[in-house]
């Protein structure tokens, strides 16, 4: 629920991902050190590029970042856990056993006309984004704030009570239960300051207020997006953003094809570039031919969760001992090929539901099988469910953008092999959103997806794919896994305020759900990103995997 | 006469041999040891992904190489496309032909209204984005009917109105023969008259506009493949080989010349054979 469709878009485009090269050592770029100056460009698919905080489920450390504050941020490095680190304000503090939080903002903060930041403007920028024509950025906070559920936004008049000011410097957020991972979700773009009464047009993503080291200067649609210093912005209070060049240009609609070709041959201005989105498998092969380019690629160690979700109300999947069978049929070694021509390239293969470099996270394997699978295992599965014959028929939709139609042939293939019959239905995004996520009932049996967690916990990561509330209504739960004691644990983990108990607790439902088999996990896809010769600073933490757009500058 | 047109000659073999391998593809890829369902992941590149080896990995157990990132034989893939791409083509064509002699034929011989609304109907057809229609048509169909046949209902519909407009033409010409004209005074049905007077002196304009006809249906097949609304994976099609290979296209060619050939050869083979027995039966037409 807490999503709807367009992140649902994002996140498929997260799951492009899979790519990434295999060596982790650092390359060119990377070991070069980004200096004060100079004019860095973005190349981005995109037409759009949103800078309004309520529509945005951008990351904390991604585009939105260089333009907004928020109460809180991520500080990550390669090699570190990803920690929450005050950003606007401090991390907060628990009352009332996690049900209330408040949070003090630093001292002499300012927009970029210089006035200065209040604790008013922050509860406006959160009270704005549940209205209606605001809608469509990261909500997790919508549901858990009190009386968020009915709150329409504070254009029509009303204010939602359970956000206090009590003065310019104070915010409390009064909770419906216990959640121990608020300092996260005050990380979300929702929590970015906006002037209080203003935000009220539906451009606003052109000309915002900033309160990060970069101002919107100049907004073409399709074509760019200019990025000037922001006077305001005081550096000595920021920990999370270098805010290095003088200048950042994002180019909008470009072809992936044509970003990829441009950084491979690196002349001019893409020197100083970056591309946004990640190459596609042939592209990556054509990467791994050009030493110059090879050494510009920069890779994520690891990544989202790809997985096969098996739909766990229909039909024979219905019956757990079935869908186990599905743990040892397929050949995830195909499927490391097909999304990024090799096993090193696309992310290692996943065997649990939380992904690697999250707290609390255990590693194990519940159903041990070699890289291609197990397939005489799935047979003999199957017998003893009551299909000796296999599998028949079985309805295999996937979203045909990002290679998905590799993916779910290699998925298919290694299948057939242990007598399953699947027949692959492929559709436009929003047809495949409409059967999956949106659909209150569901006609597929299979599908593929991929889930990158929107903050480094564990919730983040079992939460929207296997709670009961999350089926249908645009919510990820697309196995349409419903168990009321998996419902029941969530809800006792997420009141945990204790970040090692939480995990504790997080890892053992991640064994008791797949103990049900609702998904089959894949891969932690890796991702892979280009940059220009002159490009430096540039890496990907382990969480996540994503370049840290806030640390990037130009070298000499 | 054909024996003479040395072009057309060759078109018509190049017809019957795709037309076998379209018939013996699965003898013959038996023959070369392959499917074009089963992965070879020895066959591919560790570090890539693409083929290992030259030319696309051609060698003796694969011979066109193989498909990059699943190593599937693109022999196999080739000649098993060949079949989706007549079968739809031929289908398609006999269909469209089928309504396009019926209601062009119906046009001409019963003229006035029924010939206006016709013609306007066809010109519409004629003028109209079928292409967008069809992507259109494949997404909302429901999954259940298959694909195969819904591309032929689909590109056969659409195909009636050029057919129409030579059989009506040249029944307009037939009707006022005198046979014709003794039939009608005999009190003959128009069915009737359809089936003994017209039909047989329509069969060759039927013959070269269907011959005509079937690159176009096959090139359409392979668009709507192209842009991922014809047959599903992993049904082999020419289209969506040529589709995936655009992008590899930079690191292995061969990939995108495999399909790309046998596409051009038969859409070729259908255009000269076609226009050879164009200017057999009507020499007086032909430009050559």
């Amino acid at each position: 629920m807490y999503r709807k469709k367009i992140l649902a878009a994002a996140l498929t485009v997260l799951a492009v991902a899979a790519c990434g090269a295999n060596d982790q050592k650092p390359a060119g770029g990377q070991a070069a050190k980004a200096e004060k100056g100079g004019t860095l460009f973005i190349l981005s698919e995109g037409k759009t590029q949103n800078y309004d905080p309520a529509k945005s489920s951008s990351l904390a450390i991604t585009s939105l970042g260089l333009v907004h504050r928020r109460l809180t941020g991520w500080l990550n490095a390669e090699g570190k856990e990803a920690k929450v680190i005050p950003d606007l304000a401090d991390t907060g503090k628990a009352s009332d056993d996690g049900k209330t939080w408040t949070f003090a903002l630093k001292e002499g903060q300012k927009f970029h006309d210089g006035t200065p930041i209040t604790s008013a403007d922050v509860k406006w920028g959160v009270e704005r984004s549940f209205a209606p024509a605001f809608s469509g950025g990261l909500g997790y906070h919508k549901q858990l704030l009190v009386g968020g559920a009915d709150y329409r936004g504070p254009f029509e008049g009303k204010e939602l009570d359970s956000i206090e000011t009590p003065d310019a410097k104070t915010i409390v957020f009064h909770l419906t239960r216990p959640y121990g991972d608020w300092p996260w979700i005050a990380s979300m773009p929702a929590f970015a300051p906006v002037p209080k009464g203003k935000g009220a047009e539906p451009d606003y993503s052109e000309h915002p207020f900033a309160s990060g080291p970069y101002q919107v200067a100049e907004y073409k649609k399709g074509v760019e997006v200019k990025l000037t210093r922001n006077p305001s912005w005081d550096k000595a209070t920021d920990e999370i953003r270098g805010g290095l060049p003088d200048q950042i240009l994002i180019k909008l609609g470009l072809d992936a094809s044509v970003v990829s070709q441009r950084l491979v041959a690196d002349s001019g201005d893409d020197q100083f570039a970056f591309g946004s989105s990640f190459a596609s498998p042939a592209q990556l092969s054509q990467i791994q031919t050009n030493a110059s380019a090879k050494q510009r690629l920069v890779t994520s160690k690891t990544g989202a969760l790809a997985y096969l979700a098996l739909n766990t109300q229909k039909g024979p999947l219905a019956n757990p001992k079935v869908r186990q069978a599905f743990q040892y049929a397929v050949d995830k070694s195909s499927y490391q090929i097909a999304s990024a021509g090799n096993a090193a390239l696309a992310g290692e293969a996943a065997t649990t539901l939380i992904t690697q470099g999250i707290a609390g996270r255990e590693q194990f394997d519940l159903y041990s099988a070699p890289p291609n699978g197990d397939q005489e295992k799935a047979k003999k599965l199957l017998a003893e469910a009551g299909f000796p014959n296999g599998l028949e028929n079985l309805d295999f939709v996937f979203n045909k953008d990002n290679n998905y139609t590799e993916k779910a042939q290699a998925v298919q293939a290694a299948l057939l092999k242990a007598g399953i019959k699947v027949n692959l239905r492929p559709l436009e995004s929003d047809a495949y959103e409409a059967e999956t996520s949106l659909a209150k009932d569901a006609k597929y049996d299979l599908t593929l997806a991929s889930w990158q967690p929107d903050f480094p916990s564990a919730n983040a990561n079992i939460q929207p794919l296997f709670q009961s509330s999350e089926i249908g209504g645009g919510g990820y739960n697309i196995s349409r896994y419903n168990n009321p004691a998996v419902d029941k644990l969530i809800e006792e983990a997420q009141a945990t305020i204790d970040p090692a108990e939480a995990g504790k607790k997080w890892a053992a439902i991640d064994r008791k759900i797949l103990e049900d088999s609702p998904v089959v996990p894949l891969i932690y896809t890796r991702n892979s990103f280009l940059h220009g010769s002159k490009v430096g600073d540039f890496f990907i933490a382990d969480f996540p995997a994503y370049p840290n757009y806030l640390q990037v500058g130009i070298t000499k | 006469m054909l024996r003479r047109d040395r072009w057309a000659f060759a078109g018509a073999v190049t017809i019957v041999l795709i037309g076998l391998v379209a018939l013996g593809g699965t003898a013959l890829t038996a023959l070369a040891g392959q499917d074009p369902y089963t992965y070879h992941p020895e066959a591919l590149d560790p570090q890539t992904g693409g083929p290992a080896g030259l030319l696309g990995g051609i060698s003796g157990t694969h011979w066109f190489g193989v498909e990059p990132l699943t190593g599937r034989d693109l022999f196999a893939i080739v000649v098993h496309g060949t079949r989706t791409s007549f079968l739809i083509g031929l289908a398609a064509t006999a269909l469209s032909v089928v309504l396009g002699v019926l209601i062009g034929a119906a046009a001409g011989y019963l003229g006035g209204w029924t010939d206006r609304i016709i013609t306007w109907v066809a010109d519409v057809f004629l003028g109209f984005p079928y292409l967008v229609f069809m992507i259109a048509i494949g997404l909302v169909a429901p999954p259940s009917i298959p694909k195969q046949v819904l591309l032929i209902v689909v590109i056969g519909f659409f195909g009636w109105p050029s057919v129409a407009r030579i059989v009506r033409a040249q029944t307009l010409t037939l009707k006022k023969r005198s046979f014709v004209a003794a039939a009608r005074v005999l009190g003959a049905s128009p069915w009737q008259v359809f089936r003994t007077d017209l039909l047989p002196n329509l069969w060759a304009p039927i013959i070269v506009v269907a011959t005509l006809s079937v690159p176009g249906k096959i090139g359409l097949e392979a668009a709507l493949s192209f842009l991922n609304v014809g047959v599903p994976p992993p049904t082999p099609s020419w289209g969506r080989s040529i589709f995936s290979a655009i992008q590899w296209v930079a690191t292995d060619p061969m990939y995108l010349i495999f399909p790309g050939a046998a596409l051009f050869l038969t859409t070729w083979a259908f255009n000269v054979f076609g226009d050879g027995l164009r200017d057999a039966i009507d020499p007086k037409g032909g430009v050559r």
